[in-house]
């Protein structure tokens, strides 16, 4: 039973039917990007133990379940453990095939790694302006900011995975609830058009509606998050804030003599430095709109290591610090703000030496049979 | 003795083919008498953010526009650059010509016209139509690029080139002026004593100020109608100026720059049907340009000629004859027409080669850097692999291979450069040789030798099914296309991880999963799984042959097809005519592998 089993798990009948289920998979997702877009089908499809697959995109009208991307990955995995185990011996002959094979294994941890540790997050910063913190573009937060007084700020945060209808959160003197949170939403004047019932009744959100949205799946186009939000304090009576990320402004209350400020914002990274743009430069061809380079000219400020430098950030040469990398991803505002993309990947060694053992490895047992090809042959013609 | 054995027949034929070819270049090189187009087209302008003769200006102009480079008519220009003299120097003549093609009903009725004679349609034909043509674009041109109807694409199209056209007619001369050295002397003349007068302490002459102010406008509005830019000036190659800019410039220092002095020389000439003035203008400019911007005219030179002789349209025709040689081969097995069409590959090649040079030289680049130039490569890797394979194997399968993919993939050039210039410049993400010359070529190879292996295998289901293949050739073909998929393995595998490195030095992710990625990936798993399955057991041989033709369908999706996602896919664009030529490849691919199971059974 377990020879068996065994037998099943080391054949290259599943790897032969794991590969081609790959394409598959591969294909429906790429194909499913039409509709979804990128960042949902990697995170539907690909990272996941199992997906559903809209067969009719968009109309929700049949759902098939699918082996995911992580399932795959592991019986990959499996498969590859298992017919090393049972049937490969150590050999000169092999160790060609040993080398793919494990350069190979690297390369799917690391695709694992990517997924669990990684983190992409943009700076957008202004000519001259100086930031010390990055922001997530899909993801917000309702930062609760509480003035103490003496100029100083603390600052609770709600991360968006938390912002779910009915939920509360206590603070010193009142209480917190997220009456309603929409993913994606349009803010309009009041009876414009069918609108969500729920109304503001403080703060810059009074006398505005909002519209639920479908979720926006375009790789250039970005949810737009709403929520309302009760401050209930201990004593009193309720007060309800319209939050979005699109309202610039943050809005206040007092309770209990304290002055509080509420927003809904991009969630943030802290980083224990800071980056100044000096100059942002946009080049285009003659005569065209075709970008010929974008670059970044920047500062580096580190209090803590006294650190003080220039450095010129440009396209396929990235700035990388304490870990993080700051690619030029973008600009806005005619060219007086630059778009950096900030990405934290504990594990991007491990793709370069995997490729490099896949590679060498194909090198040599594809020569080997070259070899023994051209010796037959030889064979044949001069017997 | 038979004539088909005659050793001699194996030079015969691919030295008559070098005679053709070389009393055919001779001839399009030949410089005609009368007007001197010749010399007309290879001065340099730069549009498109490159410099470039005016020739190749004409040619994809012409080519976007009519698809073809030829002019109908019996009394039309002869040449591109002919073309577009008459273009800029006559416009009320170029616009009785019919260029404009018109293939949707639906822009007929919009437009008012009648299918007549033809689809084609003169730029006067279509002027009334204007207003409603803008109103349309107006409305198009808010609407999601992929969700437009095939309708309104080439109503989009059809208004692009207008507006090109127009621009195109205001890039060396202003319409409606007879004579253009006059006026611009009169310009400076006025315009440089209203400045000098507006410098004295008296009050100007007011008739003086309102005609140098009159013409001064007049120039400042010509600007915005060309984006050619047609005069050097300065030395970095950046310092270009269109027409007026550079006759605007002059009022500075009262000397008209050479190039817009040539132009409106060789304008007026032309109205005046003057070839002797028009040819010294041309002359006294190349000269000029010679003495003062050798690099650019060497440049326009080389493309001017490179454009003229047209070497991969020759290659394809040579590449028709070395099939047929080679095929002709199979059926007289003793013939010297192996040895024939393995010359007129290697013919093909060195032009093939030639053309592919040129543009590297032109656009200092990696031989890849656009769709275009990719189909050009691909065809170009097939036949360097199948010169490897025909030379250890001598059976001429690699040669009627290479010689059909080559045509093939010169053929989808064509028809990818009717959508403009294919010297394009790099987006500032692309701008890196180092990447383009390893990831880009080496992953384009990785193409070649899919499409290798998968018609190596149509050979061997065709003349397994129709033929009656001999042992020896069945055991050639089954060694070929192994090693092309080994080699296959290599390449894509290598070429998608070198693009992936190349995405984590440049924004900082090694794989993204977008289309282009996984059409790549699919690529590396399907060689993958024909190889395990071969080592398996799974598959013999005639398994191997399918799945190698199956192969062509993964490759042309990855090349082709993921660039279509966001069209194709879309209800509206099943009728783009590239998409249904994948879906046509498709089918063929599928008919050789249900042929596959025809003829005689597995040894």
């Amino acid at each position: 039973m377990m020879g068996t089993v065994v037998k099943f798990l080391s054949s290259l009948r599943l790897t032969v039917f794991l590969l081609g289920y790959a394409m598959v998979l591969i294909f429906i997702a790429t194909v499913s990007q039409v509709h979804l877009g990128i960042h949902e089908v990697v995170q539907q499809f690909f990272r996941s133990w199992l997906a559903w697959w809209d067969v009719w995109p968009g109309e929700k009208r049949l759902s098939l379940p699918l082996p995911g991307g992580v399932l795959l990955g592991s019986l990959l995995i499996v498969n590859l453990l298992a017919a090393h185990g049972s049937r490969f011996r150590l050999s000169k002959g092999k160790m060609g095939m040993l080398l793919i094979h494990s350069g190979i294994l690297l390369m799917l941890l690391s695709e694992i790694c990517t997924g669990l540790l990684g983190k992409e997050a943009q700076m957008t910063v202004n000519e001259g302006q100086i930031r010390n913190y990055s922001t997530f573009p899909r993801e917000v937060e309702i930062a609760v900011i509480e003035s103490t007084g003496d100029g100083m700020e603390t600052v609770h945060a709600i991360p968006q995975s938390r912002l779910k209808d009915g939920a509360v959160y206590p603070f010193p003197g009142f209480t917190l609830r997220v009456d309603r949170y929409f993913a994606n939403a349009d803010i309009l004047e009041e009876g414009v058009v069918e609108s969500d019932p729920m109304r503001a009744t403080a703060g810059a959100g009074v006398g505005y509606a909002v519209v639920r949205k479908p979720r926006e799946t375009a790789m250039d186009r970005r949810d737009l998050p709403a929520g309302f939000v009760s401050v209930m304090p201990d004593t009193g009576e309720a007060l309800r804030f319209l939050l979005s990320n699109a309202m610039a402004q943050e809005q206040s209350f007092s309770v209990g003599g304290k002055h509080w400020k509420l927003s809904m914002r991009q969630a943030r990274m802290y980083h224990p430095f800071s980056l100044k743009l000096l100059d942002f430069s946009h080049d285009r061809y003659l005569g065209t709109n075709v970008p010929k380079n974008f670059s970044s000219k920047i500062r580096l400020l580190n209090p803590e290591t006294g650190e003080d430098r220039e450095d010129l950030i440009y396209m396929n040469h990235p700035f990388r610090y304490q870990g993080l990398t700051f690619y030029q991803a973008g600009f806005a505002n005619d060219d007086q703000t630059t778009i950096l993309q900030v990405v934290k990947n504990p594990a991007w060694t491990l793709p370069y030496i995997s490729c490099a053992m896949v590679s060498l490895g194909l090198l040599g047992v594809f020569s080997s049979h070259l070899r023994k090809a051209v010796a037959r042959r030889k064979s044949i013609t001069q017997p | 003795m038979n004539v088909f054995s005659h050793r001699s027949l194996s030079w015969l034929l691919p030295a008559l083919c070098v005679l053709a070819l070389v009393v055919n270049a001779l001839r399009s090189n030949r410089a005609a008498a009368g007007w001197d187009f010749r010399n007309f087209g290879t001065l340099p302008v730069v549009a498109n953010g490159r410099v470039q003769p005016i020739d190749s200006l004409a040619r994809n102009h012409l080519l976007a526009i009519h698809a073809t480079q030829r002019v109908p008519g019996d009394d039309a220009p002869a040449t591109p650059a002919a073309w577009l003299a008459e273009l800029a120097f006559r416009p009320a003549v170029a616009d009785t010509r019919k260029i404009f093609l018109i293939h949707h009903d639906d822009i007929l009725g919009l437009t008012g016209l009648t299918r007549g004679s033809g689809k084609s349609f003169c730029f006067d034909e279509l002027r009334p139509a204007f207003p409603a043509l803008q109103r349309e674009a107006a409305r198009i041109e808010s609407i999601d690029a992929q969700k437009r109807s095939a309708y309104e694409k080439a109503l989009i199209r059809l208004t692009r080139n207008l507006f090109a056209y127009n621009q195109l007619k205001h890039a060396l001369a202003l319409p409606r002026k007879e004579n253009m050295e006059a006026e611009f002397g009169l310009f400076l003349e006025k315009v440089v004593s209203a400045l000098a007068a507006a410098d004295q302490p008296e009050p100007p002459d007011a008739a003086l100020m309102e005609d140098a102010s009159a013409r001064m406008r007049e120039m400042l509005a010509w600007v915005p109608l060309s984006e050619v830019y047609t005069t050097p000036s300065g030395a970095g190659d950046e310092d270009w100026r269109k027409l007026p800019d550079s006759v605007i410039d002059s009022a500075q220092t009262g000397i008209l720059h050479p190039a817009a002095l040539a132009y409106a020389r060789m304008g007026d000439a032309y109205r005046a049907g003057d070839v002797k003035a028009f040819d010294q203008a041309v002359a006294e400019y190349q000269n000029w340009l010679a003495a003062n911007r050798a690099p650019d005219l060497r440049k326009s030179s080389a493309e001017t000629l490179f454009n003229r002789l047209a070497p991969f349209y020759q290659s394809m025709a040579v590449y028709v004859v070395a099939f047929l040689c080679a095929a002709f081969s199979w059926l007289r097995p003793d013939s010297a027409l192996r040895g024939a069409a393995f010359r007129m590959l290697l013919i093909g090649f060195c032009l093939h080669t030639s053309g592919l040079v040129t543009r590297m030289v032109l656009e200092g680049r990696p031989p890849v850097t656009n769709l275009y130039s990719s189909a050009v490569f691909i065809g170009w890797g097939v036949i360097v692999l199948s010169m490897v394979l025909e030379i250890s194997y001598r059976n001429a399968i690699g040669t009627a291979v290479a010689a059909v993919i080559g045509f093939g993939t010169l053929l989808i050039a064509h028809h990818l450069s009717l959508s403009g210039d294919t010297l394009e410049m790099m987006r500032a993400v692309l701008d890196t040789n180092f990447w383009l010359a390893t990831h880009v070529v080496i992953i384009t190879l990785g193409y070649s030798s899919c499409f290798l292996a998968g018609f190596l295998a149509i050979v061997w289901i065709l003349r397994r099914a129709f033929g009656g293949m001999s042992a020896e050739v069945n055991g050639s073909l089954r060694g070929m296309v192994y090693g092309v998929i080994c080699f296959a393995t290599l390449a894509s595998f290598v070429g998608t991880v070198l693009g992936g490195i190349w995405a984590d030095q440049s924004w900082g992710r090694f794989w993204g999963w977008d289309p282009k990625e996984n059409g790549a990936l699919l690529i590396v798993l399907w060689n993958a799984i024909i190889l395990h399955a071969r080592w398996g057991g799974m598959i013999k041989e005639r398994g191997m042959m399918v799945m190698a033709v199956f192969g062509n369908v993964v490759t042309s999706w990855s090349w082709f097809g993921t660039n279509m996602l966001g069209i194709g896919l879309h209800s509206y664009g099943f009728t783009d005519a590239a998409f249904l030529w994948l879906i046509s490849f498709i089918a063929t691919q599928a008919a050789m592998i249900g042929l596959a199971w025809h003829g005689p059974p597995q040894r």
